[in-house]
């Protein structure tokens, strides 16, 4: 009897304590930001990113940028998949994080009002640290609207390159990728790394993955995805499609694994679980392979195989916004004028985060890691595309997405795909 | 006529026990209008409309969304891929639950252990569930085809083949609800008088026959509560398969359902007159299937 009255009352205790520790840190964190009030500066500036591994190199930038202001910055990580969902609502219900990633995918949904992203040009007309000509002149022009307004600010540079296998290519007697290499040797290599037994792959590309592996290929022979003006789509030019036929062949060889694996599967997760000797890789994802034992053991960096056109790299760049309706404009400005200025563009790279866009600022990136080549992504910036983007990106990049599925999977030939996308997508960019 | 008999004065305590009641029900009925009953009303506006991000850019369209509903032939795969979910997962799960409960309900060591044991998945977060499921799924590393592969078996594609991925979702899905309808099955049984066991074992029946000619008949209160509630929750699956079946999987098309085309049309793409629409279809099948149940009642329920 007695054993049942002790255990409630310790329950209830146990209950009550932790009610009191999550009030009692509540208060806490209100004290130290009610300090913060007493400074001019204002409460913790929230930011909102989605790379978790680019976390650790921007919160050394930040508490920089603490110590030089006393601003304090919160960072917030939500991951790729749900952030847009998560700043769309926050959007509608006017309670967006106070600085945050840009990407050229969504600021045409983002530009198209006038209260959603601060309007940062008159800021950086009076700012000596900010030098709009210091970044590539593709990415400062993607994050303005059509009245020509700043709405974000150049935060680095990625482009793609090919993570390949050493160990593998040693053991088939390959010689490794030169920069000479074309898509042509490309497939034979991925043939001849392919082992008839199925433990080993010459390559694997995600549909979803175009941006480092097929958007390449198709500007590499002369095609496009969206024409220059932005008003077609360039699904339907015969060299598209002869560039997506390329990738087909190297599929129907039996080069890449079940499509089952690889719909399923990260080629990353592929990469270092040692089953496929090649991928495509985008300079973000050097903080996870680098991690990775196998990866750091076995494997090394090589440039894209050339088409009749050249390598043509996608390049992009995120960008630094704040929110129009920030309770503290003038604290997310300080911040975004600190991150895009020459020395934290500089810090950002010799920490290995990313690649810079202040120009001259990312050959520290290249040192981060010596034990892999990382300064063929820096080579490639040479031979690049832009990115693709149009207004409404995201309304048919996803319908893109879902029907290039078909063709990855063998289920329509590639052909019959791009000229289905081009149809689609068509319509889209007709209602922009 | 004669006029009513001493009309019941209704007295200050009347009023008094009146507004207490009303008082107690306020926070329910208050988040039962705001939370569901307006947001209803809203969806249904919303669906004439084709809407822009950030909750602007209404234009209204009439019947344009309904129109496009009907020929939209993913909406319809998908209504049958959740009926598919639902005539999986609430069958089984009810099936194994009621006799997991009647095996849990006599007296035996450990029965309490074994109780929380079979209610521990629902304790679990679903999309935790569904992270660990998908890599016991995995085709090529997953646990389940390692063990496959042990005995000498050819590995399965359990949530890239689009024939059977809605049921390896189905699986989970039975697998995380068994505990909570076991849960409620066991109260039902305990209101079942032991007589009726005595007196057919003194008859001579034996566990199977008691369990259908007793158990069953007067747990069948319980037993509509749950079929209805498993019904209307099942036709609503979503989390299982957003964290499962990945956007580049050629099992989506056979296996998305009507939420999760919800999901993706008013929330990726930012068409929420669209979605709405799609809501609305779903409010009306769930309606209708619960309006035959309910008339199915008299026919095998028997109350007291």
């Amino acid at each position: 009897m007695n054993w049942k009255k002790v255990s409630a009352v310790m329950l209830v205790a146990v209950m009550t304590a932790s009610l009191a520790a999550c009030g009692g840190s509540g208060s806490d964190s209100k004290d130290s930001s009610d300090k913060q009030e007493s400074q001019d500066t204002g409460k913790a500036l929230t930011v909102a990113i989605w790379d978790s591994n680019q976390e650790p190199g921007l919160r050394q930038i930040m508490d920089d940028f603490t110590d030089e202001t006393g601003i304090e910055v919160d960072i917030q990580v939500t991951p790729w998949k749900d952030y847009w969902t998560m700043l769309e609502a926050a959007a509608t219900g006017g309670s967006m994080p106070d600085v945050f990633w840009m990407h050229s995918d969504q600021i045409g949904t983002y530009a198209e009002y006038d209260d959603i992203l601060l309007n940062l040009s008159d800021k950086i007309k009076e700012s000596d640290k900010i030098d709009l000509s210091k970044y590539p002149e593709n990415l400062v022009k993607i994050y303005q609207n059509a009245d020509g307004d700043q709405l974000a600010v150049p935060k680095d540079l990625d482009t793609c390159a090919v993570w390949y296998n050493k160990k593998m290519f040693d053991e088939a007697g390959i010689d490794y990728p030169t920069a000479d290499w074309t898509w042509d040797d490309f497939r034979e290599v991925a043939k001849k790394l392919t082992k008839d037994d199925g433990s080993q792959y010459g390559v694997a590309i995600k549909p979803g993955s175009y941006q480092e592996s097929w958007y390449s290929t198709i500007y590499a022979y002369g095609g496009e995805v969206l024409t220059a003006d932005k008003k077609k789509s360039g699904f339907d030019e015969p060299k598209t499609i002869e560039a997506m036929e390329v990738i087909e062949n190297i599929i129907k060889d039996g080069s890449m694994p079940d499509y089952n694996v690889v719909s399923e599967n990260e080629t990353t997760a592929l990469m270092e679980a040692g089953t496929v000797a090649m991928t495509f890789q985008g300079s973000w994802a050097i903080p996870e392979l680098a991690e990775n034992d196998y990866v750091k053991e076995n494997c090394d960096i090589a440039p894209l195989p050339k088409g009749p056109e050249g390598t043509k790299s996608i390049y992009n760049g995120l960008g630094w916004a704040a929110s129009a309706n920030s309770e503290n404009t003038e604290g997310a400005w300080k911040l975004i004028e600190y991150l895009g200025s020459k020395e934290a563009q500089q810090k950002q790279a010799e920490l290995g985060v990313t690649m810079s866009a202040y120009e001259g600022t990312s050959d520290a990136w290249a040192n981060s890691h010596p034990e892999f080549n990382m300064q063929v992504y820096l080579d490639m910036r040479e031979d690049a595309q832009a990115y693709p983007s149009s207004k409404n990106t995201q309304v048919w990049f996803q319908m893109m997405k879902d029907k290039m599925v078909d063709g990855f999977s063998g289920a329509k030939p590639m052909k019959d795909v791009c000229e289905d996308i081009a149809v689609e997508m068509n319509k889209f960019l007709a209602e922009e | 006529m004669k006029t009513k008999k001493a009309k019941k004065k209704i007295t200050s305590r009347d009023k008094a026990e009146f507004l207490w009641g009303w008082l107690f029900i306020l926070p329910t009925m208050a988040g039962l209008i705001i939370l569901n009953i307006i947001p209803i009303f809203q969806t249904i506006y919303q669906s004439f409309f084709k809407t822009g991000a950030f909750g602007r850019g209404y234009v209204f369209i009439g019947l344009d969304n309904y129109k496009r509903l009907f020929a939209d032939t993913a909406v319809w795969q998908a209504l049958l891929n959740t009926l598919k979910y639902a005539v999986i997962e609430v069958p089984f799960s009810i099936a194994i639950a009621i006799v997991l409960a009647v095996m849990l309900n006599q007296k035996m060591r450990g029965r309490s252990i074994y109780r929380m044991i079979y209610f521990m998945p629902m304790v679990c977060a679903p999309a935790a569930v569904a992270m660990v499921w998908r890599w016991l799924y995995n085709s090529e590393f997953g646990l389940l085809n390692h063990m496959l592969n042990a005995i000498g078996l050819p590995k399965v594609n359990w949530v890239s083949d689009p024939k059977i991925a809605i049921i390896s979702v189905a699986v989970v899905g039975i697998w995380s609800v068994i505990g909570y309808n076991m849960v409620l099955f066991l109260a039902g049984l305990q209101e079942i008088p032991k007589d009726y066991y005595e007196a057919a074992e003194i008859d001579g029946a034996n566990a199977v026959t008691q369990f259908f000619k007793i158990t069953l008949p007067l747990i069948s209160p319980t037993m509509f509560f749950v079929v209805i509630t498993r019904v209307i929750a099942s036709l609503q699956v979503f989390d299982s398969i957003f964290m499962m079946v990945d956007q580049s999987s050629p099992a989506l098309p056979k296996t998305q359902s009507l939420v999760y085309l919800f999901y993706r049309y008013a929330f990726v793409e930012n068409n929420k007159g669209y979605g709405s629409t799609i809501i609305v279809l779903l409010l009306a099948i769930i309606m209708v299937i619960t309006v035959f149940q309910m008339k199915a009642q008299k026919k095998w329920v028997h109350y007291n």
